[in-house]
């Protein structure tokens, strides 16, 4: 089947309405930041007890959004699945914004952003950020040269690049796991398992936002859409939240059953306090049981509008997963003096809590609204879609 | 030797060297040859947490501080009570700072090597290569670190740097004043001589005497830093 690939139009009232809206809130971002600059940092919600807000929070989850939709492009050019194919130019090209959003609010969450070259001038081979430094560039001009061989119909190159980008993907994601695993001084951080559950978490969110982003983007632009590709996706994703659900299960038991950890795990599980609920009610309720049971479901199963809910869901459960694993681990105090009682005028040995601030999240939403208005733009000038998405069959 | 196994041997050797310094950078222990290396030993019977050093520390360094803003308050120097958790258990004061770890964590995780280690063993930050991007805070096991959440205008103390908008800051042993042949200003302000300062290397100094003693303890020595301050009765 020969796939004709071609640009949106674009000039709908409604597209020149969303394009004002998402224009509205990118500025308002822009402007958030420039207040924590001009202002001072303690417009936001961080402390010295908790150096890490939203934006990691926002970072970490662009990042992981990246890997599933490079791997949906992949299986058609790595594993063989050729019906997804008409996928394979969107899914780069989201891999590699997502990419650019992720990066834009790690450096928007600088002290310094001025110094951003200074990352790569002095690099310490001892620290994960400069290893990711590294692997996120690379990563953003992998994904670029693997388009360029899309769109030049080097087929001889999609392959080889396609296998090049998955293991960059898996170096990316991590690395980027890698970020709190190898902190030993933080109990609810040092894991070996962070690297493979941020893995598996980015494949899961990746892919569930992959399908929200086809399903919109062919019904807005009236483009034919195969259900059966999509079904096909919605399996995929069923057996990603499973994996997931399981590495935080065996995480979580491992912590619960080591004394030195078990208090800080039980703080976040049964505190009674919001991450107790964001854990149970946002990420396995919402984020896992439900989604599992609609793509497990023979009824619902092949419903799009009831795959297209459970992968919001899992995309909204997946952000709750970044929260567990980003905050409690600062809101718990460090533990100085184990089995002792401490307080000190500076927060030492008591909880503090992690108030989120308006600047914050106006600078991710800026964040996220720039990565959607790159897309726009990007489907505009390039021709990133097939004219239709049929499966093979449809030939024989 | 023929063309093929030349070669093969050459790429060989030029893996081999390839490897060989990239493993021993992810290497942790770093052995400095220096003559000198500072510690503090601090002796907790003789503290009654008056807090003295800690105000003195906060004028000495500049160090940024927000009266209107508890949250943000920049600590170099705190006096922590420990008591043990069972009922009329004595509460003892115990000044915590950075630690100078040889292994420091936040030296290995800032990207920019914006904190390294001195050859003398002291950890500093070099605030105008720092990134803010605060990472060190969240490897730091000891809280020793403080971001600089806004710009401050005045300072306290002319002779050392004033605080930067952005950047991390902590304590540095008062390296100023160590350069010009002076204690550190805790050492110094304190009255009831609980602090001693000193050259570990050397075998006649105040601290070496006191950790030969063997009854000195380190905060989360379990961790394995190669930390520099001392405790006497932890």
């Amino acid at each position: 089947m020969k796939i004709y690939w071609t640009t949106i139009n674009g000039k709908s009232l409604g597209m020149y309405f969303l394009l004002g809206v998402l224009a509205i809130l990118a500025a308002a971002g822009l402007y958030a930041t420039y207040a924590m600059f001009s202002q001072g940092h303690y417009i936001t919600g961080m402390n010295n007890q908790i150096p890490w807000g939203l934006p990691i929070v926002v970072a970490i989850y662009c990042i992981g959004l990246s890997a599933g939709s490079l791997v949906l492009s992949a299986l058609s050019a790595v594993f063989g699945q050729k019906e997804f194919k008409p996928f394979a130019r969107i899914a780069v090209f989201v891999a590699a914004l997502f990419l650019v959003g992720s990066l834009l609010s790690i450096v928007l969450d600088w002290g310094r952003p001025d110094r951003v070259m200074l990352p790569f001038l002095y690099l310490n081979p001892r620290s994960i950020f400069s290893w990711n430094g590294f692997l996120y560039s690379s990563y953003i001009f992998i994904c670029i040269v693997y388009l360029w061989a899309m769109f030049t119909g080097r087929d001889g190159w999609i392959k080889p690049m396609g296998i090049l980008a998955v293991c960059w993907a898996v170096g990316v994601h991590s690395g980027t796991g890698a970020i709190f695993g190898f902190i030993n001084a933080r109990e609810l951080y040092h894991s070996p398992l962070a690297s493979p559950t941020f893995v598996v978490a980015a494949l899961s969110s990746g892919t569930a936002l992959m399908i929200l982003i086809i399903v919109s983007t062919f019904k807005a632009t009236g483009r034919f859409l195969d259900n059966r590709l999509i079904t096909g996706l919605a399996k995929l994703l069923g057996s990603f939240i499973m994996v997931v659900l399981y590495f935080v299960i065996v995480e979580y038991i491992v912590r619960l059953y080591t004394p030195s950890t078990c208090e800080p795990t039980r703080f976040v599980l049964f505190g009674g306090n919001l991450y107790t609920y964001i854990f149970w009610v946002g990420l396995i309720l919402l984020g896992s049981i439900v989604p599992a049971i609609i793509l497990f479901n023979p009824i619902t199963k092949n419903s799009i509008p009831w795959i297209s809910f459970a992968s919001l869901l899992v995309v909204i459960g997946v952000f709750c997963e970044r929260l567990i694993f980003v905050l409690p681990g600062q809101i718990f105090p460090l533990n100085l003096f184990p089995d002792m009682e401490m307080t000190s005028s500076f927060m030492d040995g008591q909880i503090t809590w992690y108030q989120v601030s308006l600047p914050e999240i106006a600078q991710g939403l800026g964040i996220l609204s720039i990565v959607a208005i790159l897309y726009i733009i990007g489907l505009k000038l390039f021709a990133l879609l097939p004219t239709e998405a049929r499966h093979l069959e449809h030939e024989l | 030797m023929k063309r093929r196994d030349f070669l093969k041997l050459g790429g060989i050797v030029a893996a081999a060297s390839a490897v060989t310094p990239a493993s021993s950078l992810l290497y942790a222990g770093k052995t400095t040859t220096s003559a000198i290396k500072y510690g503090l030993v601090i002796d907790l019977t003789k503290c009654d947490g008056c807090g003295e050093c800690a105000t003195a520390c906060r004028i000495a360094n500049n160090v940024a501080t927000s009266p209107d803003n508890e949250k943000i308050n920049n600590y170099w120097l705190r006096i922590a009570r420990v008591k043990s958790k069972f009922p009329n258990s004595h509460e003892q004061a115990i000044p915590l700072m950075c630690m100078h770890c040889d292994n420091a964590p936040c030296v290995h995780v800032c990207p920019v090597k914006a904190s390294f280690v001195r050859k003398d063993g002291i950890v500093m930050i070099d605030k105008h290569r720092c990134i803010g991007c605060r990472y060190c805070m969240i490897a730091c096991p000891y809280k020793a670190r403080s971001f600089v959440f806004k710009h401050n205008e005045g300072f306290s103390n002319p002779d050392v740097p004033k605080t930067m908008h952005g950047v991390v800051e902590k304590c540095d042993f008062c390296v100023t004043r160590i350069d010009s042949g002076r204690m550190p200003v805790c050492v110094e302000s304190c009255k009831k001589g609980v602090m001693s300062f000193g050259n570990l290397f050397d075998p006649e100094s105040q601290v070496s005497r006191l950790i030969s003693s063997g009854k000195v303890h380190r905060v989360r020595e379990d961790l394995h830093l190669g930390a520099k301050v001392y405790y006497l009765g932890l």
